[in-house]
């Protein structure tokens, strides 16, 4: 097994590497390059260009790529122009509304996936788990910006019951009690309506492992016992389904990087999907090449965990 | 020469029937996709038929005259902010969407195949170093990267729009292709092809290729749902169509204005639902195929 | 001069494993086999599965690597030849085992036939039909059937069609690999039957690889029994299966059921014999591995892997 984690590992950092190369080559072909975002653009060419050298900026490419990946590795991301301050400043603000929307989500996502997954596959072809089966079908339909579009629509403006934008009430003093709910009020519309539809994936997965695992031999060797039904499903059943699908934690992170996108731009959430919207849009492009990097970064290891995790509960995966 | 002839005599004409005789059969009996394949067909002639003589130039004319009227008689679904009827972007848009959705299904379509055939026909190295540049590609943060690539692009237009989005998102399939041609090329029949001296390209193509149609069917179908809503959702935030080219989601994109999502519904709304039913639609064809050639696997 | 010989042919597959997945074993399927084989003659192949004779053959018309040792067709060295669109190639044609894989599900009769056809002769549409329907109505189908798809035929049938797919090219060895092993046993005569009535007519030469004994004695000329890998024994069929040698080849042949009831009492308590002494001295017969010692002659014709001590 432990062979197994170190072939995982060793796999990654080619991936990071690469994943560092394709970011840098997506720099290059922005237009203008991180001396546009420091200067004053009216001053003498000459003197422009004397910086440019002074700055590396007419080194060979991998001279380039190089000062840029020991600086990302320093913390050191460049300066965004829009902002007038370091990128890495920039990113950990927002990483934390970013981390708070996304454990919210990934707590809906679990709450609701569990009980139903569950009740779908306990009671397979029942009325209740076709309720959930087509719940499950619609929401595999539905694009998340719509849903989100038609929740912001009917739960904030038409019912105003949550707040339509922003992290926190402006005014309030950070770390008092109210403004810890006012973060958890804000949170909340976003958070559900991403975990409504991404959860649908696990919702399913569930529910074909637990119609898998009942009808392998250990559980019927349990009924054969005489353990009770609720026995037989709380201590085979359901421990033996909900390994696999923890595995897929990992997985629900790449998922959530795409999601924050949208969610972010719809609620006016200011974390990491917002700021890459608005870098994008005005041009801000060492901030732009930062979160790509960073959340590349970030569905690699989310892949990576899921692999090591599923080769813990599976040992089949190991042998590949 | 002598041999008996019983055994010819008891040919088994058992008639197994054709995967598109069981497809239809499959559809016809399954009510709710045979719906939505009615469904399909009905939008498509409509809007396809419609915007024939729907003047595009004319309908994306900003006319200050008429702006953000809610629905009349002159205008069925009201007007946006430029005075445009939205209506006629609702057809023409749907007809975009639908277009560029077939269009890049097909494409990565086609580059998926190719790929997942080779990868999985060759094998052994071959196939492990392309299927590591495919699971480096999947884990990429996909839409991030399509948003910086259609930013940046220069003359931007919907052909760039439709290669970026073919550029990362062949990737699934060609696994999917690979791990089943993996499977058919120890078969009988795709070693006896190598043993007549056929070449490599051939057995892919017209030996290996064949077998795999059902689940290239399948999964293009389902592809085609999911690629209509990443066209939707990237033209939504502004990525996606340009504005004088209208598709269902440059009117959603509409949406992110909050007084448009929150006051003017018949802009955003219509399309919204479009975008649901039509996924929803393709899906459940899509899905009934699934079951279709899952039956036809159990009948051999 | 023999039509094929083969000289100390090895095919090893590599075993991989460890972090990098680098080489670390091998699986020594074909570990220096030897024989060769007179045009127009058949040549049996007999060994239990596993025990690498399905590889010899297939690394001969070349769908596996070969490890070492040459291959000589005619003359001509096989090994290390790249080109597939070779004549040679084309001389060598193969029966497959299953005759519900080997013909692809999705292709008309026609399109299956004339496969190695379209790859070596340029022949018009209305040609290469009619040589379709003339090698139909040769392996005794219906010249009609050519647009009709494999699944509409038996097992019997479709084994005629993998037959005539091989001898379109007019080959002059064809390796059969169990060709009748997934039919049944009815039918199974009707094609060694009619196997043999086309070796006659085009002079082809077979090598003939089963698992059954009883149809390599209605069928071969000379026989090889193979075992993990090696050769056990070599001889003709009447030195097989009157003085087998070897006691691997003892037992093979002691369990052949006999047909004369008669029989059957003396056939059991011979068969009790031979598995007592094959149980006794195996280690006599085989090396500290389990593998079978190097072939030595006995006679002009008979081989056998017998330790040097005998």
């Amino acid at each position: 097994m432990w062979k197994f984690i170190v072939r995982r590992l060793l796999i990654t950092m080619p991936q990071i590497v690469l994943l560092s190369i394709l970011v840098f080559i997506m720099a290059q072909l922005m237009p203008g390059d991180a001396l546009s975002g420091l200067i004053d653009p009216n001053i003498d060419p000459a003197a422009i260009e004397e910086q440019r050298e002074k700055l590396g900026l007419n080194d060979p490419w991998y001279v380039q790529y190089t000062d840029w990946v020991t600086s990302a590795i320093q913390g050191d991301l460049g300066q965004s122009f829009r902002f007038k301050m370091p990128v890495t400043e920039l990113i950990g603000q927002r990483l934390v509304n970013t981390f708070w929307l996304g454990l919210a989500t990934l707590i809906f996502t679990y709450i609701i996936a569990i009980p139903l997954g569950i009740t779908s596959g306990r009671y397979n072809d029942t009325l209740r788990d076709q309720i959930i089966t087509g719940y499950t079908y619609i929401g595999f339909a539905t694009p998340l910006f719509i849903f989100a579009l038609v929740m912001l629509w009917v739960f904030g403006y038409s019912l105003g019951w949550f707040p339509t934008g922003g992290s926190v009430e402006p005014g309030l003093e950070p770390g008092s009690f109210a403004y810890i709910m006012s973060k958890i009020n804000h949170l909340l519309l976003p958070a559900i309506s991403m975990a409504l539809i991404t959860t649908v994936n696990t919702v399913q997965y569930l529910r074909s492992e637990i119609i898998d695992t009942k009808q392998k031999d250990f559980v019927l060797t349990a009924r054969a016992k005489g353990a009770s039904e609720a026995r037989v499903y709380r201590r085979h059943i359901f421990r033996n389904s909900l390994l696999p699908v923890a595995a897929y934690f990992g997985f629900e992170i790449t998922g959530l990087i795409g999601g924050t996108i949208f969610i972010e731009t719809i609620f006016s959430y200011p974390g990491m999907g917002l700021l890459f919207m608005e870098s994008v849009l005005q041009r801000d492009y060492s901030v732009v090449t930062s979160v790509v990097l960073l959340f590349g970064i970030a569905s690699i290891l989310g892949a990576l965990l899921s692999d090591i995790i599923l080769s813990l509960v599976d040992p089949r995966i190991r042998i590949k | 020469m002598h041999y008996t002839e019983t055994e010819s005599m008891v040919t088994n004409e058992e008639k197994v029937p054709s995967l598109a005789k069981i497809i239809w059969r499959e559809i016809v009996r399954d009510k709710v996709a045979l719906i939505s394949f009615l469904f399909i067909i009905l939008i498509t002639s409509f809007v396809y038929g419609i915007s024939i003589f729907l003047n595009q130039d004319e309908i994306v004319r900003v006319d200050l005259f008429a702006i953000n009227e809610p629905p009349s008689e002159n205008f069925w679904l009201g007007t946006d902010y430029g005075g445009r009827d939205i209506f006629g972007q609702l057809i023409i848009g749907t007809r975009n969407s639908l277009s560029i959705g077939i269009l890049v299904t097909l494409m990565t379509g086609i580059i998926g195949v190719t790929y997942g055939l080779a990868s999985g026909y060759f094998g052994g190295t071959v196939d492990n170093i392309m299927m590591r540049i495919v699971d480096f590609f999947l884990i990429l943060p996909f839409l991030m990267i399509v948003i910086v690539f259609v930013a940046i692009v220069p003359e931007y237009s919907v052909w760039t729009f439709s290669l970026i989005m073919t550029a990362f998102l062949w990737m699934g399939k060609a696994r999917l292709i690979r791990s089943k041609a993996l499977q058919e090329r120890e078969l009988d029949y795709a070693q006896a092809s190598k043993t007549l001296g056929t070449p490599h390209w051939k057995i892919m193509f017209l030996q290996v290729l064949p077998n795999l149609s059902s689940l290239i069917i399948v999964t293009m179908t389902l592809n085609l749902a999911a690629n209509i809503g990443l066209e939707s959702g990237l033209s939504f935030l502004g990525f996606g169509f340009p504005e004088d080219t209208p598709s269902l989601g440059t009117l959603l994109g509409y949406a992110r204005n909050p007084q448009t999502l929150e006051l003017r519904w018949w802009i955003w709304v219509p399309a919204a639902v479009m975008v649901f039913l039509l996924m929803l639609a393709v899906r459940n064809v899509g899905e009934a195929l699934k079951r279709a050639t899952d039956a036809k696997q159990r009948r051999g | 001069m023999a039509l094929l010989e083969v000289t100390d042919l090895k095919v090893h597959f590599p075993i991989r494993g460890g972090i990098l997945n680098r080489k670390i074993g091998e699986i020594k399927a074909v570990d220096g086999v030897s024989f060769s084989i007179e045009r127009g003659k058949t040549y049996g192949l007999v060994g239990e599965s596993g025990s690498g004779k399905t590889t010899t053959g297939k690394s001969i018309i070349g769908l596996n690597h070969i490890t070492s040792g040459t291959v000589k067709f005619d003359g001509v060295d096989l090994t290390g030849f790249k080109s597939e669109k070779s004549d040679i190639r084309k001389d060598i044609q193969m029966i497959f085992q299953d005759p519900y894989s080997s013909l692809n599900g999705k292709r008309r009769v026609l399109d299956i036939i004339s496969e190695p056809l379209r790859n070596f002769e340029k022949s018009s549409k209305a040609e290469e039909k009619k040589r379709v329907q003339e090698l139909l109505e040769r392996v005794g189908l219906s010249p009609e059937s050519i647009l009709k798809y494999p699944h509409q035929f038996s097992g019997g049938q479709r084994q005629r069609i993998g037959i005539a797919r091989a001898i379109a090219l007019k080959p002059k060895l064809i390796i059969a690999d169990e060709p009748v092993s997934a039919l049944d046993v009815s039918v199974q005569a009707q094609v060694l039957n009619f196997m043999q009535d086309i070796q006659k007519d085009l002079n082809l030469t077979y090598l003939f690889i089963s698992h059954d004994l009883g149809i390599v004695k209605h069928m071969c000329d000379e026989i090889g029994i193979m075992y993990k890998g090696r050769f056990v024994e070599e001889g003709t069929k009447e030195g097989i299966f009157n003085n087998p040698q070897h006691i691997y080849t003892k037992r093979l042949v002691a369990a052949i059921p006999d047909v004369n009831p008669v029989n059957r009492q003396r056939q059991k308590v011979y068969r009790e014999k031979v598995e007592e002494e094959y149980q006794k001295n195996y280690n006599d017969y085989f090396d500290q591995e389990g593998l079978a010692y190097p072939l030595r002659q006995i006679s002009q014709s008979h081989l056998v892997a017998l330790p040097q001590k005998g």
